[in-house]
Parts: structure tokens; sequence; C-alpha cells
């Protein structure tokens, strides 16, 4: 994947510039219930990002919308300056955001294959059996089953074949919801691992995760939202060092 | 545009009352005016106003007035009034075009002008257009608390009311099955305008009012309901023609509140039910002692109905059972598969049961006290005409199938039901035995239809099954669609919109499915929940009302993402 | 033996009939999980269209030679069918994408009548059964003991043939995954930058070609149609969509030939005769949807509330 690389130079860039994406008071209303109120944040290009929260705290409304498979009710969703939030879900994918979802979603009765090829559905690049054939490397286990059914696979790999499929439309942005969730630690640790040589590829990455002892220690910058609203952000360390943060997530008292 | 809503309703409204009256033909039919004199002889007789012109003047003046007066939500009321205005204007415009030979005869034609028609079209648009404009206002809720006699007069006012508005619909144009060339129009002319009127007294509160105190006063109301269906033989409606009518309406309106159960509350999609109303006329049939019956035996009428409702019933429980494995689209297509059995078994005259394509006819006439139920009768020196005795007796079917889903829609039975319509998965997790339940609501629907299906062989002397395919039992889904899901009026109002309306619309009779169709598809894209809506069912229908916010259509709502979420955590 | 020879192949060729309908039932759900009531009037609209074409496109020269006439009668049926089913998904189907389950199903119920009406009105003549032109070698073929007409014969290796391109279609192009995955996962579909209308508009027009080359050829076979050759044929249709497990390609194509085979069997060997064949074709439909909802190739995911 080092063509993404060159994507987006400067990946660690100082400068102050605008950021990849931003959210702007957004709330999202599922009937008359408000999952999220006024959530505000921003993602620098080349970083990875972590919202964490408890379990219904909204994260993953935000995702979703975020890649327009929900419509807010008020606010705005920015992505590299442009408004996303009114356009269909296919059409946010060809701007360059991936989502991939809660629970991994594969298409488990399709070919590892069929997947990443869905994956790279919108491009007509040539790139395409390139690309592929680059996830089949940082994953090898995928590539030695590229016909099996995707349904047949473990948690972790069927997670990696989630990652792959995303990556496969060359996205600017990554959105991964919950990546760890079910998997071993040692297979956590795998995951994060590519996540982080990703984001070192160039491309900036918007983690949600419950687990978040584990998702700080490995972010750029993080938010906290709690209750549909970011409470508190700042550097994964500072998060990590924060009381609060210790108290309400890492399970200390 | 806001500023502009006042004028625009005023020039509107003048525009209707100019148009109603110049001429609104070119033409002479051979057989007289066009109703009203819709001619140039109209200035023969400048005063002559009546029915569609008298309802464009009444409509155009109320929305002068309404325009001027203070009033709550007036743009409630000034769109209904639009809305009735533009109905009338339109239907007979698009007549005269359509008698006339196209569009000469409601512009120029042979030197003769008359513009009318367009004119009043015109005017009820701009006039709704105008109405439109108006600012939103919250509904008028009118909830004065008076005696309960003040009450109960203003109930008795308003049912008989009802009652003379409905005979006067049924009866517009002098109708009484004598075929009359300009019936089409004449009635939906009084229908719209009707409508506007019904429409202004729920915008400004009055419908709610008066049902609020009719559930306050529920015996009453219902005391009062009777009288006014048993007053109707004493009414304008007391001929033959209308007898059979109304008798009709009455077995189909008790036909679909069985079928209400079943759809309506439980949530089932039935699309056989009429099979069940077959069965009941069957088995009615053969225990007549009508001479093609299979058993030369004749049961009292009482007996014979009760074991046509019980065997309908039996077979409701044999078609329900599925409902234990089968959920949803499939059932629909279990029931539609039992209703074509039944049609190809009773065509094909099965066991000599059915009478195949002969039917079983003949069948005797009900008597009590040695008066046909087909004589006429005479009652205190007024004459009634005959059949009124049917239709006595369908007064009591419908009146006990009201009084069945009544109790047992606010029963513990009725709750569980609609927990099940509403979602079945968390109903049996909160211990609710869906799966009798479910066999139950068939069973019950089933046998009220069985009910109905004997009065209904009686009526009609004959028991054919082709009385009982598929397009009866569309007929009867939209007529428990039309009116409103889970409620009585509803389908009372639905199977009466959907039986009369071909009656008085006989010109039109070749066209009566294709409006079916039509209505079933409109009904579902813009008004689920039907006219009379359910309390419990509107929230759940109409999701747009409830939120106000508008999604794009391929966005997709959480039920459906939550359902997803559940089948790839499966 | 004859007999049975005879009967056999008059269910084969049935079942190619109600298979070109069927695929369309089935790929709908598959999609939507919308059971379209009114895809038997798209294989009605497509006979009525090849109809339209015949009596007023085809000069009278054009109309006597087969291999003029019929591929133009095909392509104007699935036209007028294909037209038909669009303008339904877009306007009946679609504003209630998101609406309570009851609702569309309804909405398709209304469609089919309205449709059904809609030819009885005002195609000409068509309020009683309409004849419909030999467009097709009328000799029949004789294969041993058994004689079949030569449309039935075209009727067979068109449904077959058509299968197979779909099948294929639907496995191995770059649309035909995009209609699997929505199938699947619509939401995650969409993440992968999948147009959902676009594929649901495709699915409904490549059941409406099949289902109106299906009503062209029917009526070659037939040699006459009416306003109502939708509904029970779409009925066999649907059950065999069922009993293949409804979603599945080749399950509606394998189920569409079982119904052929027993309708025609029963014509001869079940109690009844002719007059009781549908009757075993809605009682087997019952049992199959009580007992194995998911259908007799079906896998059992696929069975949706």
């Amino acid at each position: 994947m080092s063509e993404l690389a060159s994507a987006a130079p400067g990946a660690t860039a100082t400068t102050p510039t605008r950021p990849l994406l931003e959210v702007r008071g957004l709330s999202v209303a599922y009937g008359a219930i408000e999952a999220i109120r006024d959530i505000t944040f921003s993602v620098q290009a080349g970083q990875i990002v972590s919202l964490i929260g408890a379990n219904g705290a909204g994260k993953t409304t935000t995702l979703r919308t975020i890649s327009g498979l929900l419509r807010p009710k008020r606010g705005e969703i920015l992505f590299e300056g442009r408004p996303i939030h009114t356009q269909p879900a296919h059409a946010i994918l060809g701007m360059g955001v991936a989502h991939c979802p809660e629970g991994r979603r594969l298409f488990p009765r399709m070919t590892v294959e069929e997947n990443l090829q869905l994956g790279a559905y919108t491009r007509s690049d040539d790139g395409v059996a390139e690309d592929m054939e680059r996830v089949y490397e940082l994953f090898p286990v995928l590539g030695e089953r590229r016909g099996n059914k995707a349904g047949l696979f473990s948690g972790g790999e069927q997670q990696m074949l989630a990652i792959g499929r995303a990556m496969m439309s060359r996205p600017r942005l990554l959105m991964l919801d919950e990546p760890s969730m079910g998997l071993s630690p040692i297979m956590t640790q795998r995951i994060f691992d590519t996540i982080r040589n990703l984001r070192d590829l160039g491309t900036t990455v918007l983690l949600v995760e419950q687990n978040a002892l584990a998702a700080l220690a490995q972010s750029d910058y993080a938010f906290v939202v709690d209750l549909g609203r970011t409470t508190l952000e700042g550097t994964g360390h500072e998060l990590l060092a924060d009381q609060r943060v210790r108290d309400a997530y890492l399970g200390e008292s | 545009m806001k500023a502009m809503a006042r004028p625009l309703i005023i020039v509107g409204s003048i525009v209707v009352i100019i148009g109603a009256l110049l001429p609104w033909a070119t033409f002479v039919l051979n057989d007289g005016p066009y109703p009203d004199k819709a001619t140039l002889e109209f200035f023969d007789a400048p005063f002559g106003l009546s029915s569609f012109r008298l309802y464009l003047e009444i409509l155009g003046l109320a929305g002068l007035v309404f325009c001027f007066v203070p009033l709550r939500d007036k743009i409630r009321v000034l769109k209904a009034v639009g809305w009735g205005a533009l109905g009338v204007a339109l239907i007979n415009t698009l007549f005269i075009i359509g008698d006339g030979g196209g569009f000469g005869a409601v512009t120029v034609a042979d030197g003769v002008t008359a513009f009318g028609g367009i004119a009043a079209v015109i005017g009820a648009a701009v006039l709704l257009y105008g109405a439109f404009q108006l600012p939103a206002e919250p509904k008028v809720v009118i909830n004065p608390k008076l005696p309960f006699w003040a009450e109960w007069l203003i109930l008795l006012v308003a049912f008989v009311a009802l009652l003379l508005l409905i005979t006067e619909t049924l009866t517009a144009g002098g109708h009484s099955g004598v075929s009359d060339p300009y019936i089409g129009p004449l009635f939906l002319s009084y229908l719209s305008a009707a409508g506007a009127l019904l429409g202004v007294l729920w915008a400004v509160g009055v419908t709610k009012w008066i049902s609020d105190m009719s559930e306050r006063h529920r015996i009453f109301s219902i005391v009062v309901l009777v009288a006014c269906a048993v007053a109707v033989p004493f009414t304008s409606l007391g001929n033959d023609y209308w007898m059979t009518i109304t008798a009709n309406i009455g077995v189909y309106a008790a036909t679909a509140i069985g079928l209400n159960i079943v759809v309506g509350l439980a949530g089932l999609l039935d699309l056989g039910y009429v099979a069940f109303m077959g069965i009941g006329a069957f088995v009615a049939a053969n225990l007549s002692g009508a001479v093609a019956a299979e058993f030369g035996i004749r049961l009292p009428f009482l007996l014979a109905a009760i074991v046509a409702g019980i065997v309908a019933g039996l077979f409701g429980a044999i078609v329900g059972s599925p409902t234990l494995r089968v959920r949803g689209d499939y059932l629909a297509i279990v029931t539609l598969a039992f209703g074509e059995i039944f049609v190809r078994v009773s065509q094909n005259n099965i066991g000599g049961l059915t009478g195949g394509s002969n039917a079983i006819p003949n069948i005797p006439d009900l008597s009590l006290f040695g008066t046909g139920f087909n004589d006429s009768l005479t009652i205190g020196g007024v004459q009634l005409p005959s059949g009124v005795l049917y239709y006595f007796l369908i007064v009591v079917l419908v009146a006990l199938v009201m009084f069945v889903f009544g109790n047992l829609k606010n029963s513990r039975i009725g709750r569980a039901w609609i927990a099940i319509r509403e979602d079945e998965d968390v109903a049996r997790a909160m211990g609710v035995k869906t799966g009798k339940l479910k066999i139950l609501a068939f069973m019950t629907g089933a046998t009220l239809a069985g009910l109905a299906g004997a009065v209904f062989a009686h009526k009609l002397a004959t028991a054919s099954y082709d009385s009982f395919q598929f397009n009866q039992s569309v007929t009867l889904l939209a007529a428990v669609i039309l009116g409103g899901m889970g409620t009585i009026p509803g389908a009372v109002l639905g199977a009466a919109l959907l039986f009369v309306l071909p009656e008085e619309l006989r010109q039109f009779s070749d066209y009566r499915l294709l409006f079916f169709g039509l209505a079933l598809v409109v009904i579902m894209r813009f008004r689920p929940q039907g006219l009379i809506a359910d309390r419990h069912r509107r929230a759940e229908l109409a999701d747009q009302d409830v939120t106000g916010e508008s999604l794009d259509d391929t966005v997709i709502k959480e039920p459906v993402a939550v359902a997803g979420a559940k089948e790839a955590g499966a | 033996m004859g007999t049975l020879l005879q009967q056999i192949a008059n269910g084969l060729i049935f079942g190619g009939l109600i298979a070109m309908v069927a695929l369309g039932y089935t790929m709908v759900y598959g999609i939507i999980q919308l059971i379209n009531f009114a895809h038997g009037e798209i294989f009605m609209t497509g006979a009525f269209g090849g109809l339209a074409v015949y009596s007023w496109v085809l000069p009278p020269a054009a109309q006597q030679i087969w291999y003029v006439a019929l591929p133009a009668m095909l392509v104007g049926g699935a036209i007028v069918s294909v037209v038909v089913a669009l303008l339904m998904e877009r306007f009946a189907y679609r504003p209630l994408r998101n609406a309570p389950r009851l609702a569309p199903l309804i909405t398709a119920l209304g469609v089919s009548v309205f449709l059904q009406e809609l030819v009885r009105i005002f195609f000409p003549g068509a309020s009683s059964a309409v004849p419909f032109p030999n467009a097709f070698i009328t000799a029949p073929l004789h294969i041993g003991s058994i004689t079949i007409p030569a449309s039935g014969l075209l009727m067979l290796i068109v449904s077959v043939v058509l299968s197979i391109v779909l099948e294929t279609y639907v496995n191995g192009s770059r649309m035909g995954r995009a209609m699997r995955a929505t199938a699947q996962d619509p939401d995650t579909a969409r993440l992968m930058g999948i147009n959902p209308d676009r594929v649901i508009v495709l699915t409904f027009a490549i059941g409406a070609v099949l289902a109106g080359v299906g009503g062209v050829l029917y009526g070659t076979y037939i040699h006459n149609v009416d306003p109502y050759i939708g509904f029970q044929n779409g009925l066999f249709a649907f059950a065999a969509a069922v009993l293949g497990g409804i979603g599945s390609i080749r399950g509606a194509v394998i189920g569409a030939f079982v119904i052929g085979l027993i309708k025609n069997l029963a014509d001869i060997y079940l109690p009844g005769g002719t007059a009781y064949d549908y009757v075993w074709i809605f009682i087997l439909l019952i049992a199959v949807l009580v007992f194995r909802p998911q259908g007799l190739f079906g896998e059992a995911e696929r069975v949706r509330a």
C-alpha cells in the first residue's frame, strides 16, 4: 500500500492545516430519541483518532452518520472542507471515506476474493488486482484461502478481511468500529499493529472503541463521548493519564 | 408568500362564486339540459341555484367569510373548503368534457361560450393554494364540560344529523335504483361538498369533541346508533332498492369487521378471508332445505347460522395453524393458497356440497311469525319496503359483530393481539402465548365471516362459488385498509364506501376494480392508517408524522438496522 | 408409458414457462424482501406487449415470417414489461422502502389488480381472451411416442438458456456481485459504495425481461391471452420460488420444473384429474411453507419473518 502513502504526503505535518474531517454540532435521532446530541470533533490528516466511551454513548451512531447510513437532525459533517452529510452513503465512499462497521459485517456467503472485489466496487482503475495482492501480503491467511466463503473464517481473520475490504477503496479516511470486539488479546494486538501500519502508510484512521485502554495507547488524539456528546479530548497519552478517564473507563478506582 | 394568502383566498373565492353563476356547457343534451341547466339557458332562471352550483356558491362564500372571521386553525378550515370546491368544480367540468365530447364543451363551440367550469376550477385551485400559504397552527381542541343531558342531546342531534347526511348522500339526485345518467356527477358533487363540511367541522374541533363525548357515553351512543340504523327504512332510503343495497353493505361490513380482527388487531394478513364467508354460506345453504342441497334437512335459521359459524371457525383454526410456524408474507401466501383451493374445490362441486357452477339456488326465504323476510311489512300504518326484515337481521348481525370486536379489542386477548402485531418476539418474551392467540384470531374472524355468510346465502337465496373469489377478498381488505385498520367505524365506512360507490357510479362500474387497485396503492402511500385511524396504530404507521423529519428514501431507519445487526450477530 | 412421457414433456415445458416468471419473484424477494404480487402482471403485460407489436407495429409481410416477427415481439414484450416494472418500482414500492411490511405487500396487491384492469379495459378486445398469433413454426415435433409443439420446445430452451445466463451474470459480474451483496446485507453494501436504488432497479428490470419474454412465448404456445394469465401463473411461479428456496436462482428454476411436472402428472394420475391439479399445487405450496419455509434447496438462514 505504498501508493497510499504518497497520497497524503507529510502525514505528520505540524503546520495547522484544515482537519481532514470536521463534525460540528451533530445531532441524530431515532424517532423521538436523540442518540447523539450536539457532538463536535475533528480528525487531523495522518493521525489515528479515537472516540471512546461507554456502550450506548453514541459512538457507532456517529460513524454511521458520517458514512451516510443515517441522516443528522442538526449539525454538519465536513470532509476535506466539503459538506458530506447530505450525500448518500454510496457517494460518501467515493469521496474517500471507508467505514468498517461494527461486527465486521462481511458478506458471509461470498468468498474472500469477492468481498475484496466489493470493497473496490466504486473503482474502475487497473490497480484493483494489485491492491488485492497487497491485502494478501498484509494478511497471508486471506491469500491462502481466497476462494473460501468469508463466513467460515475466525473472528480475527474476519476482522482482517473487513479492514482489507475497507482499504480496497483506497480511502483517505478509514473508520473502524470496534475492531477488537470478540478478539483474543494477541489478535487484538495484531489488529492494532495493522492499524498503526496503515496510519504510517498515510491513511487517516477514526477509531471507535470500547476497549479504551488499547485504543488510547494507539491513538494520536482521542475524544471521550458520553451520553451523546464529547466531554473530554486530548492526545492518547494525556487521556490515559487523566484521572477522570481512568475512573470512568479503565476500571480503576 | 404568506402575505399573499389572504388576497389569493379572496380572489379564489370570488372566482368560484362567479364561475358557479356562468354557463358551464356549450351544448344542450338531447334528454334535457345538463343537471341544473348548465347551459346558456341558465340565465332564463337566474335564481334557480341548486345542486353543484349551490354547493359552489356556498363554498365560495364560506371561503370569503372564513377569510375574514377570526378563527383558530384557519389553515385547516380553508383547506377543507378549497378541496371541496376543487372537487365539485373538477368533477362537473370533467363530466361535461366527457359527455360533450371534448374541450369545446367547456369553452367555445358553435359560437356559444361557457367558461363556468374552467373559472370554478381555477378559482378553487387559487383558493386552495392560498389556504396552503396560511401559517400552520396547532390542532384546535374544544372540550367544554356540559351536564350529561346536554351532552346526550348533542350526541342525539349529531347522530341524527349523521343519519340524514348519509341518507342524503345516498339519494343525492333523487336516486332510487332508476338509472339516471347524471347520478355519477351529482353524487360525487354532493360527496365533495359533504366532505368539505366534515372537514370544516373536523378543523374547528367539533368531530373530535363529539367523538370524545360518545366515548364518555358509550352505551347511550350505541343505543342511538342502533336506533338510527333501525330508523333507516323509515327515511328516504325506505325502498326495495336501498334495502337490498344497505343489506349488502351490512353483510360486507360485518365480514370486514371480522377481517379487521385478523388484520387490524392481530396484524396477520389474510388474503383468502372471503373463503370463510363462502364456507358459512355453503353450510347454511346445505342446511336450509334447498332442493339442490346435499342434505335433505332443514334446520331453523338460527341453528344453521351457528353451525355455519362453527364450521367456518374450525376451518379458520386449520388455516390459522400454520401461523405457529409461518410468519408475515409467507402466512399471507398460505391464506391466499387456501382461498384459491376453496374456490377450485367449490367450483368442482366437491362432495356435491357446493353445487359447482350451478351453485345452490332457491334457498328458501326466512320467515318470522309467518312473514317472509322478503315480504314488505306494515308497522303502525307505515308501509315498509320488502326485504326490510333482512335489513333488520343484518343490523343485528353487524351489531353482534361490533359487540364481539369491541369487547375483544379492549380485553386481555385484544391487548395481546396488539402486542403480537407490534412485535411478536417481544410479545412472546413477555409471556403472551402467541401461537394460541394467533389461531384464536383466525378462528374468531372466520366464525364471524361464517355467520355473515349464512345470512348472505339466505338474503341472496343462492350460494355460488363465484361470490367468494380472490377479488372479493381484495375488496374486503381494501375496505378494512381504506376505513382504518383496527377500528370499527373504519371497517363500516370502508365497506360502505367500497360497496356504495359502485352502485352510485354504475356508469363507471367497469372501472371499479381499477380504482380499487389504485386506491390501495395511493392509500398505502399517503394515508396508510386509513380514513379513521386507530390511536395505537397511528403512531406505528405514520413514522414521519411523529419525528417530523424528512428522511431521504435510501436511509434505512433504526428498526431495519437493528434487524440487520441481529442477523449478523447470529 | 407413452402417456407418462408425454405428461413429463408437457410438465417440463410448463416448468420452463413458470421458471421465467419465478426468477423475477425470487430476485426481487432476495433484494428487498417484497413478495411482488404484481410480478405475474408483468408477465401478462409482456404477452400483451408482444401482441401489440405484432398487431400494430409489424407490417403484414413481416407478420408471416416467424424469425422476424417473433424476435420483434419478444423485444417489444420485454420492453413493455420493463417499463411497467420500473414505473411500478419507482412510484409504488420505492416510497414505501422503509414502511411497515404490510404496506408494500398491500401495495403490490393493488398494483396487481390495477394492471389487470388497465389491460382489460384499455387493450382492444381484452375483456375476454384475445387470440395470440402463431408466431413460430406450427408443425409439432414427434419424438418417439410423444408430440411437442415447436413453440413449447422453444419455451423450454429459452427458459433454460436465460436461467443459465442469469446465474452466470449474478455470480460473475460486478453488478451481479452488487446484487448479491445487497441481498445479504443492504447496509454494508451501501458502505461498499453500492447504490441500492440502482441495484433494485436492475433487479426489477431483469425480472421483467424474463417475465416479458415468458409472456410472449406463453402466447405463442397457448395461442390466446387474457388479462388474468398473470394471476394464476404468477401464483405458480411464486410457489416455485418458495419451493426452491426464495432468493435462490437455481432453486426457483428447479422449483418451477417440479411444479410443472406435478401439475401435468396430477392431471392424469391424481384423483380429480385436471379439475384438481391447481389444488394439489396449492396444497404442496402450503406444505412447503409450513414444513420447510426455506424451500427444498434453500439455506436456512434465508428465512425471514
